[in-house]
């Protein structure tokens, strides 16, 4: 595989599946915070 | 009506809002656009158009669903005005008339994955007749009448004790297969040759506009943004819940199961497909069936040497498929159900009033294909003019007061800029209405009688059915407004 295809890949994956990472480790957070604040 | 049923938690929410957007469309329709399209080429405006129309228009339906805790057409009018309740009828609709063919689709999901369990699938000498004799026979509607029911008793089961739950079960189980089956596929020997199509860009196609058209169709498709299924699911959000995050997760999971998808179909068929691999993957004969009911099953019977390993691959694969389609189809049924709830039926008299007639229109789809086509190319390119209607009701409520008021209104765990504001006035219309010329202009050449109602895929079939339709809901909106606030205590 050549460069390019390999920085497409990274970029590609590492947005959508860093989104989701992103997010659901907020979301982990923020609902950790709600049961500990109730 | 007081709204009395939530969601038990955000996962339940969350898992359910995936479960309509991650459908059929991100298995078998992915795959063929990014064929179509240039393979890694595709993939760069598909993640742009992920953040300028699909994450907005879910972040929009999660808040006008929170905060009217009405269907569309309740949702609309309250949003926008008393005046605009057809366009909240015209998305209804536009889910509506895809729900009753997609039961046919799921039908058939549902039937392959009996073929694969039964072992028929792999005694075939010759798939596509495997397919033809299947379509052409009473079995699709068989089938279509077992995926009806089998959702509609989902959804009379209620939000938490139907829909959460099948959903929690789904949901996780899909994505569970799809990883497996990633694993199995790019582990086949010369499964990097798919990878590498996958992923590397073709510069040329990014200065074609059909390139970033298709891109914003498929984000427009397999996120479920602007269909009206989201706004309808967040009517039982609890009130301390988020909006933007949980939009933005949806989003995100939902295109991460495409990739997953995307990998896994790539690296199967450039392995064992040999070389018209990329003709199979790009021409997907008709409502894009040929990829996976007749091309997919012809490589699983390749996988190994094992019949046992390979029956087990096919069953998990349409299993998967199954799962994502009946979870949507769910979806759909729930919003054409709350509809008639909206306006003072009870919910179970809904369910059976939907179901019913879910069932007997989309007879037609599922006893001649062509239909099916036409109502797929009909209501699938309606659902752009249904998301620029929800960016419109936004607009026309204010859209800086619906970001202060309701999108980082009590329950938001991240606030969104103004960034926003200028998406939702400016962007997402600006799609809408280029997508919408783009195929206006495009498509009076690949039809010599483009004007001819009665085609299955042109121009005149869709401006005929959109103007009975449009026509009809503009006309009654006093009676469908009046008749949906009416109940509203």
């Amino acid at each position: 595989m050549n460069l390019e295809t390999i920085l497409t890949a990274v970029l590609v994956v590492g947005i959508v599946w860093g989104g989701v990472v992103f997010f659901l480790s907020r979301a982990i957070k923020y609902e950790r915070t709600k049961v500990e604040k109730d | 009506m007081k709204q009395s049923e939530f969601f038990t938690s955000r996962w339940g929410l969350i898992l359910s809002t995936l479960g309509i957007a991650v459908g059929t469309g991100n298995i078998w329709r992915f795959s063929r656009v990014v064929a179509q399209n240039g393979g890694g080429s595709f993939l760069i405006p598909w993640v742009i158009f992920l953040l300028i129309w699909s994450v907005p228009l879910i972040i929009a339906e999660f808040a006008i669903g929170k905060s009217t805790r009405l269907a569309p057409i309740g949702a609309i009018a309250k949003t926008a005005g008393s005046k605009f309740g057809w366009m909240g009828a015209f998305i209804t609709f536009v889910s509506t008339a895809i729900m009753f063919y997609y039961s046919v689709v799921t039908g058939w999901c549902i039937r392959y994955l009996f073929s694969a369990i039964s072992g028929d699938l792999f005694n075939v000498s010759n798939h596509i007749n495997y397919w033809n004799d299947f379509s052409s026979s009473n079995l699709p509607i068989i089938f279509h009448f077992i995926a009806m029911l089998f959702c509609a008793i989902i959804v009379y089961r209620g939000i938490v004790n139907g829909v959460e739950k099948i959903n929690r079960i789904f949901v996780s189980s899909l994505l569970i297969i799809l990883v497996i089956l990633l694993i199995r596929s790019v582990t086949l020997p010369n499964a990097s040759e798919g990878l590498k199509y996958f992923f590397t860009p073709d510069w040329n196609y990014l200065l074609e506009y059909k390139v970033w058209l298709n891109a914003l169709t498929q984000n427009a498709w397999d996120t479920g943004a602007g269909w009206g299924l989201i706004l309808t699911y967040a009517i039982y959000m609890k009130k301390k819940e988020d909006i933007s995050l949980n939009a933005a997760l949806i989003g995100f999971g939902n295109n991460s199961v495409s990739l997953i998808a995307g990998m896994m179909i790539f690296s199967t068929v450039f392995a064992l497909g040999g070389a018209d691999a990329m003709d199979q993957i790009s021409q997907s004969g008709p409502a894009n069936t040929g990829i996976t009911f007749i091309y997919l099953p012809l490589l699983f019977s390749k996988m190994s040497g094992s019949i046992i390993i390979n029956t087990i691959f096919a069953i998990l694969f349409f299993i998967a498929l199954s799962f994502a389609a009946i979870t949507s189809l769910i979806s759909m049924i729930e919003l054409a159900t709350r509809t008639l709830i909206d306006f003072g039926i009870v919910r179970k008299k809904a369910i059976v009033v939907i179901s019913v007639s879910g069932f007997l229109l989309g007879l037609p789809s599922a006893i001649d294909i062509n239909f099916l086509i036409n109502q797929d190319w009909v209501w699938g390119v309606g659902l752009i003019l249904s998301g620029f209607f929800i960016a419109f009701s936004i607009i026309k409520y204010g859209v800086n007061k619906f970001r202060d008021e309701i999108i980082n209104g009590l329950g938001s765990d991240i606030k969104i800029g103004r960034w926003y504001n200028y998406i939702i006035r400016f962007v997402v219309p600006l799609q809408a209405v280029v997508l919408l010329l783009w195929w206006l202009i495009s498509s009076t050449t690949w039809d010599p009688e483009w004007w001819n109602p009665f085609h299955a895929e042109n121009l005149g079939t869709c401006l005929a059915q959109w103007f009975v339709v449009l026509s009809l809901f503009i006309l009654t909106n006093k009676f469908l407004v009046k008749y949906t606030f009416k109940n509203i205590v």
